[in-house]
């Protein structure tokens, strides 16, 4: 009976595979956007919160000279120096967010004891840019004045302490959840349609007439999906750990691999579900989209969820990739394996609920 | 005359009959024009807090320069901010609820008034560097906004800032702006995509072939099906963007007309890809797949000028970076390129005009044998 059984799934996982490689546009389809938004990360991710600066320096005197040295050093924008006329072209060109003039008596009202003004043109088509220019010069100030030692006015400095042990780039933090957002369109879309389908070319006639245990034809079919999803999520994690993003320190690795595996189990075992309970390939592809893109924005997929109002928090706790997202992050970036545990199991019991579904789902439809 | 008229009834036998079966799939028609109010609504709700980091401040003083510190960071437009107590700050920051805390110390009135140095306790929550860098730089903002008010005297070195338009654009109607053009782009192409592939699919696609009608007139009955059904997904996401997101057009003529020539490129594109893919499967997976680097690589998030310059000469080779500049333009009157309006708009139809051509050239060629 059992060794039926296990037949049976095989021989559904094979059919299935076979049929997806047989289908190179298929592969292509799902293999080239993820590269492509890699490529684009990589390619975009020297300028990620740093606006480019025009800096003019009139000034030629000591503390002029000084102000220009820590807008450089400050690593909070892209600091291009410039003539007047250069930057007038470099704004007028959109090629720069600001245009930062040291006056050409700063010395000496500084020395004097005058208010100095530095002069601060801002393109303030939004406040996310906007923001940075309005805080990286006064945090440019601050630095000037702390380079005065004991001598400074500015009497308050920071004493900073990170709760963490590395700083992670934005970019670096938006690769996970896009896997994540992967995992659960590949699963969903590839498996609700491959299911579908057999309704739609009657083939299921064939399997449901067979012998074969529901459960076996479920479980094959999952398989099947589950291994092309988690061969989809690995290709992109991997290129991630090749290029520095996303690797994780040992141990680690296999607890990123696991949440790969039971997001990408979830996932095509909900897209079975779905296929199995709708037979027809058109709806299922627009409900298995917009449930991937409700599960992958209510995850607190494109911001920081534990940041957002309480009552998105409240909603993304009913989400099960919000687990995955969270265990992911905490395996990769900070090595640590903080509610593991309760984010694997909300995550495993999601994955057996959706098979239990599918079960139950291609057993009413034999009823009707 | 007569083969003009001709080519019109293929056209509207073609957009009826596209139409009608869309109509038929009741679930798909109501759920395609609900993806791109959704893709919209979800995007809208992450972005809320605006990027301003959660933050706890312990005032372990209280006096009016610690007062005055804390309006202070309060006025530096980067924080969420709330007192707490060493402890349940200490808890906020390890349970991940916040990104920083900062720490007033019991001395800071003391030591401000006899202008000895005083250090304030920072601890943050270095999750990633978007959130970090902004409590980095709006720490030291606050410290020079505190000694501009309290000791203007003393620091005289001042920011002097003078603004490009006269009111600052929040980052929502900014980026809501650019999300209507990706919902536009993922409406255009699954109407139209799925269509064209579905006649693939089922084999219509024979009967479509075998008939006398032009290539032409057949691309062009079914895109215009696909505009149709895409109008419904379009004015559902208009009218979240003004109405409940609150983003007034200042150009309304340009967003209605910018709106329907994006659509039209996507729509064409759509149908190309169907045409070319065959299966909607390997049709949803590369739209929606590309749909995500797209919005990332065209500017959404500001003008691509800001970027690398590599980021730059690829965003310039897809239409959607155009449909982004032109859109802003309608919305908020921005110029994000310095190609100029109409060149923006001649440069997407020339992608609309190039698309359909393909679409029609690709039909044309097609063999249901392939």
């Amino acid at each position: 009976m059992k060794s039926s059984f296990f037949r049976s799934v095989w021989a559904i996982l094979k059919k299935d595979l076979r049929v997806w490689l047989s289908n190179r546009r298929n592969i292509a389809a799902t293999i080239v956007p993820p590269l492509a938004f890699l490529l684009i990360q990589a390619l975009g991710a020297v300028a990620v919160g740093r606006s480019p600066v025009a800096l003019v320096t009139l000034d030629q005197g000591v503390k002029g000279q000084q102000m220009q040295q820590i807008f450089h050093s400050a690593d909070v924008s892209r600091v291009t120096d410039a003539t007047p006329q250069q930057a007038k072209q470099l704004y007028d060109n959109i090629q720069v967010i600001a245009v930062i003039t040291i006056p050409r008596n700063f010395t000496q009202r500084v020395t004097a004891h005058d208010v100095s003004p530095v002069n601060v043109q801002v393109n303030n088509l939004n406040l996310d840019f906007t923001n940075d220019v309005r805080r990286s010069v006064p945090d440019a100030i601050t630095q000037f004045y702390q380079a005065q030692g004991s001598s400074s006015p500015i009497k308050v400095t920071v004493q900073e302490q990170d709760v963490r042990l590395r700083d992670v780039q934005l970019f670096q933090y938006s690769v996970l959840p896009t896997i994540i957002l992967l995992l659960t369109l590949s699963g969903l879309v590839t498996s609700s349609i491959a299911t579908a389908r057999e309704w739609e070319t009657r083939t299921v006639k064939e399997l449901l007439l067979s012998p074969t245990a529901h459960s076996a034809i479920i479980v094959g079919k999952v398989l099947a999906g589950f291994v092309t999803t988690f061969l989809l999520g690995m290709l992109v994690f991997l290129l991630g750990a090749a290029l520095n993003w996303t690797r994780p320190e040992g141990v680690y690795w296999l607890t990123s691999i696991v949440v790969l595996a039971i997001t990408a189990l979830f996932s095509t075992g909900l897209g079975v579900a779905l296929g199995a309970a709708l037979h027809k390939s058109q709806p299922v592809i627009a409900i298995s989209v917009n449930i991937a893109i409700y599960l992958f924005f209510l995850a607190g997929g494109i911001g920081v969820i534990a940041f957002e109002p309480a009552w998105l928090q409240n909603i993304a706790a009913y989400v099960p990739l919000t687990y995955g997202i969270h265990a992911l992050e905490q395996a990769v970036f900070y090595s640590s394996s903080d509610l593991f545990g309760r984010d694997i199991l909300i995550l495993g019991l999601c994955a057996l609920a959706t098979l239990a579904l599918g079960v139950l789902s291609m057993r009413r439809s034999i009823v009707s | 005359m007569a083969q003009v008229t001709y080519n019109l009834r293929v056209i509207w036998a073609c957009m009826k009959k596209d139409i009608k079966v869309s109509l038929t799939d009741r679930v798909f028609a109501i759920l395609g024009v609900f993806l791109s109010v959704n893709f919209l609504i979800l995007f809208s709700l992450f972005v809320l807090s605006g990027g301003q980091a959660p933050t706890a401040v312990v005032m372990n003083d209280t006096g009016p320069y610690a007062q005055q510190f804390y309006q202070a960071m309060a006025g530096a437009h980067s924080f969420v901010l709330r007192k707490a107590s060493a402890s349940e700050a200490h808890t906020l920051i390890q349970t991940g609820r916040i990104v920083a805390v900062v720490t007033i110390p019991a001395d800071f009135d003391t030591r401000i008034q006899n202008n000895e140095p005083v250090k304030v306790g920072v601890d943050i929550n270095n999750l990633n560097t978007d959130f970090t860098n902004d409590i980095r730089r709006a720490v030291p903002l606050s410290i020079t906004s505190f000694y501009a008010k309290a000791f203007p005297d003393v620091v005289t070195v001042v920011p002097k800032e003078s603004d490009q338009y006269r009111q600052d654009t929040d980052y929502i109607p900014y980026l809501t702006v650019s999300i209507l053009v990706i919902a536009l782009v993922v409406g255009g192409l699954l109407q139209s995509g799925t269509s064209a592939a579905r006649e693939w699919e089922n084999a219509t696609m024979k009967e479509l072939l075998l008939s006398p009608a032009s290539r032409w007139a057949v691309v062009t009955g079914k895109m215009l099906g696909a505009l149709v059904m895409s109008l419904a997904s379009v004015l559902i996401v208009l009218a979240v963007l003004i109405f409940v997101i609150g983003v007034r057009p200042m150009h309304w003529g340009e967003v209605i007309g910018f709106t329907l020539l994006t659509l039209t490129i996507f729509i064409a594109l759509g149908t190309l890809l169907g045409t070319l893919l065959k299966q909607r499967q390997a049709f949803m997976g590369l739209a929606f797949g590309t749909a995500i680097p797209l919005f990332f690589l065209s500017g959404a998030f500001g003008p691509i000028s800001f970027n690398t310059p590599a980021i730059q000469v690829i965003a310039q080779i897809f239409p959607v970076y155009y449909a982004i500049v032109v859109q802003q333009h309608a919305f908020h009157g921005f110029n994000l390129n310095t190609y100029g309006l109409w060149l923006n708009v001649f440069i997407l139809c020339g992608y609309a005009f190039g698309l359909m051509s393909l679409a029609a050239l690709v039909l044309r060629r097609s063999t249901v044998a392939n």
